[in-house]
């Protein structure tokens, strides 16, 4: 199985002095390293390094047996030595053999490193997806990519048809955002990144569930989550989804704050401010009075995206999903039965447009995408948001358990 | 999460057979008799569950360790891990996977000395649990192998508590039946057949010992496989009867003396 393999995998990052066990003692409560069970990561031979999730890097790779199929292999990162295997990638692997959909990527199987004294007998673990050959990221920065009004309705409707699955599921995604969204070449969009996901229970009255709210990435996030909100579900994802959506017309995040009370003010800038009035409870979360909410801010959510989106219908849309009250947000379900998806231009197949461009676009690949489009024109003295630069609060770092 | 059983990894990988069972263990039963093979999977369901009990983690969570356990020995000999090592590495990862959080290190390690020492002393003797962190955050990959990354286990308790619901809620019987369940986890019942047909044989085992005869027809109007669930009533009325002539605080430590161990490979 050595034999003209391929590069040697750097050794797991779980080698501290402390874990080092030498032949010997080890042999005492194990006699036999090889187990058969998962196959070994060398059936596939590594091409290109395509992206960095939630938990590790992503590889495209190619399978060495003959059909030369092409994957994608997320490493599983080993960066907290005491939790173990990490939590993340427990979660990870349970809920993508939960969900099968079209619309969810498909896990075919995990592989993993062989385990020998060359890497401290702790073998690197692999997920091993199909292929896509695009993410929605990476598409949205390329200026050649021109999606058609019914094409945008495509992908918004294969994006809810898979929200509205993994959420009658009983789960969470938790990390919406357009770089977590694939698309095959042949116009199949794909959620993926199972990483920050989980399963959720309704609420029994009394009793309200206690998730992390440092989830989703900053500027994808929703007003609930920076208030604090621990108790939240499903509307969660709509907010992204209503986000992404926007971004189908304006190429970029429409809005990129640069801290959590910053991404507060840019969500109260464009749709509304939080007030018990709009959003009634939203005074008893957690951040309520320690946030700084900008008063009397009217919603221009309409307003300000129509120049982009012009379809009144896409605008309503919008609407409904960037809805401050979680309560009120749309549901896939709802969202699926909007006028937008059932008037002409009907939504239309991508593969044609898709067939055009024969390079991979990944976020990961591409050159940063230009700043927000939608910068608000006066805002408060001292809260200048940065330009471009990507804010630390996004990157994984923030991820707290 | 909600999800489906019969197309999960636990109805598509792991209902084994019988047959194929019995064969895979060959390699154990050389050594030891049957009987003597389940004493010593009784026992080490025994350390499992009372670590749960030390660590208060919820039944479910201790139900799928000690399932992990039997998977793992389903596939590979005692002698390729250690039992004492594998127990609470399953605690560790099935308590991760049950979202009841990461038990941390220095606790997981405290408890099992505290337990070994308080409770199974009259396995163990003077001997101290021998393991380490190190130890199990290794065994915990093995472990993941061998279950081939099959993290869902489904167990018996939910379609317990909806065919009660269905019987019309009647809090005895399901006590019972509940306590039936959890005694199963030390047969080899989880292994092979589904949950609910687990939870039908529960309940009928607590009817009986209840001495309900109005349920028979519930039971008649069931569409299971009756065969199984004699089956299952069989492996768990068989490890009753085993209870009554075994005197485990006697027996245990010449088990384990016979137990197949890692034995050194030659010196290179």
């Amino acid at each position: 199985m050595q034999g003209g393999s391929a590069p040697r995998e750097p050794a797991p990052v779980l080698n501290t002095s402390s874990t080092i066990l030498n032949m010997r003692e080890k042999e005492k409560y194990i006699e036999d390293f090889d187990f058969p069970f998962c196959d070994e990561s060398s059936k596939y031979e590594k091409v290109a390094k395509i992206g960095q999730g939630t938990f590790g890097e992503v590889f495209k790779a190619r399978a060495r047996n003959s059909n030369k199929k092409f994957v994608a292999m997320k490493k599983v990162l080993m960066d907290n030595e005491k939790e173990g295997f990490p939590i993340t990638a427990l979660r990870e692997i349970k809920i993508l053999q939960l969900l099968k959909h079209e619309n969810v990527v498909n896990l075919i199987e995990i592989c993993r490193t062989k385990a020998t004294l060359h890497n401290k007998y702790r073998s690197t673990f692999y997920l091993v997806f199909d292929f896509c050959e695009h993410d929605l990221a990476g598409l949205l920065s390329n200026v050649n990519v021109k999606f058609s009004l019914g094409e945008i309705k495509k992908v918004m409707q294969q994006l809810l048809n898979g929200l509205y699955y993994i959420h009658s599921n009983k789960i969470l995604h938790r990390d919406m955002k357009a770089a977590n969204v694939l698309i095959t070449k042949n116009g199949i969009l794909k959620l993926a990144d199972f990483g920050l996901a989980r399963a959720f229970s309704v609420a029994k009255s009394g009793q309200a569930n206690k998730y992390t709210n440092r989830v989703v990435t900053l500027w994808y996030r929703p007003p609930e989550l920076l208030l604090g909100d621990r108790n939240y579900g499903p509307p969660v994802d709509m907010w992204g989804a209503g986000c992404i959506m926007a971004e189908m017309w304006t190429r970029s995040p429409i809005m990129q704050g640069p801290t959590e009370q910053q991404q507060l003010i840019l969500i109260s800038q464009l749709c509304g401010s939080c007030t018990p009035d709009v959003w009634p409870g939203v005074e008893s979360l957690d951040l309520y009075n320690k946030m700084e909410l900008p008063k009397g801010q009217k919603r221009k959510v309409k307003e300000r995206l129509k120049p982009y989106v012009k379809d009144p219908y896409g605008c309503d849309l919008l609407d409904k999903l960037l809805q401050l009250d979680p309560a009120k947000r749309y549901d896939a379900d709802t969202a699926l039965n909007h006028d937008f998806f059932w008037t002409d231009p009907m939504p239309c197949d991508l593969a044609n447009m898709l067939a055009q461009h024969t390079q991979s676009m990944f976020e990961y690949l591409a050159p940063p995408r230009r700043p927000g489009h939608l910068r608000h024109h006066h805002h408060p003295p001292g809260a200048q948001p940065k330009p471009a630069q990507p804010p630390q609060d996004s990157g994984y770092q923030d991820r707290v358990f | 999460m909600a999800g489906n059983f019969w197309q999960s990894s636990h109805h598509q990988q792991w209902i084994l057979d019988k047959q194929d069972l019995v064969r895979d263990r060959q390699l154990d039963l050389a050594k030891l008799s049957e009987e003597e093979y389940q004493k010593i999977f009784n026992f080490f369901a025994s350390i499992i569950q009372v670590l749960g009990e030390q660590l208060k983690l919820r039944q479910q969570v201790i139900a799928t360790a000690t399932v992990y356990f039997k998977r793992f020995y389903a596939r590979n000999s005692l002698k390729c891990i250690d039992p004492l090592l594998l127990a609470p590495t399953c605690v560790f990862l099935a308590s991760k996977v049950e979202e009841f959080g990461v038990i941390s290190n220095s606790r997981l390690i405290t408890t099992c000395q505290t337990v070994i020492k308080n409770k199974f002393s009259y396995a163990y003797g003077q001997q101290e649990f021998p393991y380490r962190t190190n130890h199990i955050l290794e065994c915990e990959f093995y472990l993941l192998e061998n279950l081939d990354c099959c993290l869902i286990v489904y167990q018996p308790y939910r379609p317990l508590l909806l065919f009660v619901q269905d019987i019309g809620q009647d809090d005895q019987l399901l006590t019972y039946a509940w306590r039936i369940v959890n005694d199963s986890l030390r047969t080899d019942v989880s292994l092979l057949y589904p949950p609910y047909q687990i939870a039908i044989g529960a309940l009928h085992i607590a009817c009986v010992m209840l001495g309900k005869e109005n349920l028979k027809p519930w039971f008649a109007e069931l569409n299971v496989d009756m065969d199984k669930i004699q089956e299952i009533v069989r492996s768990i009325i068989n490890l009753y009867e085993m209870w009554k002539s075994y005197d485990e605080k006697k027996e245990i430590q010449s088990l384990l003396g016979k137990m197949p161990k890692p034995c050194p490979a030659p010196q290179r």
